[in-house]
């Protein structure tokens, strides 16, 4: 997957590059808009991340020049202002998901993924097997081991939000917003409350255990590393 | 180029507009009151002219009398001494002239076109003008009786009236020059009252130019000013208590923002320096990384809040408004947090039905989720976080109780300000930033309601009331 990465800021520029080659993703940088742009409409990406305030030549120029000339790539904006008035007009020149400065990577990220996923076809699987893990989704069943574990149904959809984005570092905003609706930070503890009761289900008589906590980002579901 | 066409659909000035209106007004009264005077006048000179005909036709009637009789047969030529400028003419039934007086209109003619009448006096009389000169006259027959011989006349009478037509020009002439001058006067007079009425408002916009950003506690006296401008004195009040309130809120907004972030970046750069001290294992390293990592999510969060009460609080128009369902809202908020209550043994409850209320769902979600949390997270063990709708006409009320301590009542108020938190030691770990009820607040206002809370010993209530659809459909 390659990105294109439009920042003129240049520690951010740099640590977000860093962030998604780590997480495994080739990715070109641009540091004006003028570059942005001409990488953009010269070269094939899977996505761009474009920030609005750009030296040289700004976000919304770049997304409608693009636009205007058929590159359909999905478009992530960065924005630095929160107004609805930014994200309503970056919607409308045909962006496909905007954040808002500050950001957390991990969030970006996840949005990153969320983005890629849906350019490609959704994989419509009735069953997900994680270890001995396995999700019936049709039925809306969890097993592990055999045995049949009994979850609420916000709990099977966070058990399935986690299991279809397996490896993935899921920060507590996106499971809110996923799982609840709910689309704003909150200072409360709630999604670790509902993290350690699936715990509890589907991994605390069993091993390996597959929930992990990701100190100050998130939860992510996978087989641990051994070692 | 739009210069000049601001010029044109400026408005009027005043000064303009109250002269322009006094030049009409008096224009109109002149033209009234020349119109009557001139008349009365015209008819008092037709009525003088009336009676001295009437005198004349009588003389002459008298005389033909006495020439008939032969006492006097020369009566008919003196008939009409000591009138000055008066004419007759005797004519027989048949049309032939017996007297005609020298010098005068061919009365001749006056009879030919009048019906000749029985008395002189009891018609119009006509007014014509013959060699320059202008004539009123009538024409009488007379039925000759005992003393007329029985033989009928007919007599013309007339006048020169020049010197009254004279009299009336010279007249109007005068009244056009005394109420040019009168008028003129009048709208010099008012402009000069405009002028003068205009004074107060010059001097008020002295004072107001006192105003400057550093002095917006200053007020207009309206007893200073006439009563008409006591009203647009007491808005420009109004208006400046509003700005001041918000230079001040602006003020205090960017002072708490600095002391609020001095602590966490106090932190960090605390952290950061003592980790750096001296070389530590990775571990160590990745701990302080992980501390300044929550550190920084703490402040993010807050910057957040803070820059989501600014656009709440400075644009009130950017709500996306939709039916939203008040229940449905409070039950997805009580799923949310469900499991993290129910850990610390709070149960919640809904009660009540409320209609539709018009609102931005997401930001209501989030008023109602911070009182929710803010409940729960204040309410001891095994007891119940309840929250109740009631819906009348005007208004939707949602009440938010929790069981628990009394808030002190001097805190009450205090409660909805930016980064008050009753309990100032206790400010990290659990309680926010200090910003969820500001936010309850500016987000409540936002939808034209507000909100409230009382305490008792035994729960503490808020309250958001929210204008009711058809409520606001009436206002």
């Amino acid at each position: 997957m390659k990105l294109l990465v439009v920042e003129d800021e240049s520690k951010m520029a740099d640590y977000v590059r860093q962030g998604l080659m780590e997480a495994g993703f080739i990715v070109d940088l641009a540091r004006n808009g003028l570059d942005g742009h001409m990488m953009a409409m010269n070269e094939r990406y899977d996505l761009i991340i474009l920030d609005v305030m750009l030296s040289g030549m700004d976000g919304w120029r770049i997304l409608q020049a693009m636009r205007a000339s058929g590159v359909q790539v999905p478009v992530l904006f960065l924005t630095a202002r929160s107004s609805v008035d930014d994200r309503v007009r970056g919607l409308e020149l045909g962006a496909d998901d905007y954040l808002t400065k500050p950001f957390a990577f991990s969030e970006l990220l996840a949005r990153v993924r969320t983005l890629l996923r849906r350019g490609n076809a959704p994989t419509h699987h009735d069953r997900i097997q994680i270890a001995d893990l396995e999700l019936d989704l049709a039925r809306r069943r969890a097993t592990r081991a055999g045995r049949r574990i009994n979850l609420t149904n916000k709990e099977f959809a966070l058990l399935e939000l986690l299991a279809r984005r397996r490896s993935e570092v899921l920060p507590r905003s996106l499971i809110a917003s996923q799982i609840w609706d709910m689309n704003f930070a909150s200072d409360t503890n709630v999604i670790d409350v509902a993290i350690r009761r699936l715990r509890a289900k589907i991994d605390d008589d069993f091993e390996p255990k597959l929930i992990q906590t990701v100190r100050g980002m998130g939860y992510t579901l996978d087989i641990p590393d051994e070692g | 180029m739009r210069d000049r066409f601001t010029l044109f659909l400026r408005p009027a000035s005043l000064a303009l507009r109250v002269t322009t209106l006094v030049g009409i007004a008096m224009t109109v009264v002149f033209l009234v009151f020349n119109w009557i005077s001139v008349r009365s006048l015209e008819r008092h000179f037709a009525e003088m002219d009336q009676d001295e005909l009437g005198v004349v036709s009588a003389s002459v009637i008298r005389a033909l009398g006495e020439v008939h009789s032969g006492a006097d047969e020369t009566a008919l030529y003196h008939a009409v001494r000591g009138h000055h400028g008066v004419y007759y003419y005797v004519a027989d039934a048949a049309g032939n002239t017996l007297y005609a007086a020298a010098g005068g209109p061919d009365l001749s003619r006056l009879v030919a076109h009048n019906d000749p009448v029985d008395l002189a006096g009891k018609r119009e009389m006509t007014i014509w003008q013959e060699d320059g000169k202008f004539y009123r006259g009538t024409a009488v027959r007379v039925e000759g009786n005992a003393k007329g011989g029985g033989r009928t006349y007919v007599v013309a009478v007339a006048m020169n009236i020049g010197a009254h037509l004279a009299f009336l020009g010279s007249f109007r002439r005068m009244q056009w020059w005394a109420a040019s001058i009168v008028m003129s006067i009048a709208i010099l007079v008012a402009w000069l009252a405009v002028q003068w009425g205009h004074h107060p408002i010059r001097r008020t916009n002295a004072e107001i130019r006192k105003i400057s950003s550093s002095k917006l506690d200053l007020r207009l006296n309206p007893a200073d000013v006439p009563i008409e401008l006591e009203e647009l004195v007491a808005s420009f009040n109004d208006m400046l208590a509003r700005i001041e309130d918000g230079f001040v809120r602006l003020a205090n907004f960017s002072a708490d923002i600095a002391h609020e972030l001095r602590t966490p970046v106090t932190n960090l750069t605390t952290q950061t320096e003592v980790a750096l001290g001296q070389p530590r294992s990775a571990g160590e390293y990745r701990e302080v990384l992980y501390s300044n990592l929550e550190e920084l999510g703490r402040m993010s969060r807050m910057i957040s809040d803070m820059l989501f009460l600014a656009q709440t609080e400075n644009d009130r128009g950017n709500l996306r408004l939709t039916d939203v369902d008040l229940g449905e809202l409070v039950k997805g908020v009580f799923e949310y947090f469900e499991a993290w209550a129910e850990d610390r043994r709070v149960s919640l409850q809904l009660l009540g039905l409320a209609g539709p209320v018009r609102a931005d769902r997401e930001m209501l979600l989030r008023a109602l989720s911070n009182l929710v949390s803010n409940a729960i997270r204040h309410t001891p063990l095994d007891a119940a976080v309840t929250v109740k709708l009631v819906q009348d006409m005007s208004i939707t009320t949602v009440t938010i109780e929790n069981p628990g301590e009394r808030i002190p009542a001097e805190v009450l108020p205090r409660l909805f300000n930016r980064f008050y938190r009753v309990d100032p030691s206790r400010q990290r770990k659990d309680a926010g930033a200090g910003l969820g009820l500001a936010i309850v607040k500016s987000i409540v206002e936002a939808h034209g309601g507000f909100v409230q809370v009382r305490s008792d010993d035994n729960s503490t209530i808020f309250t958001i009331v929210l204008p009711s659809p058809r409520g606001r459909d009436a206002v």
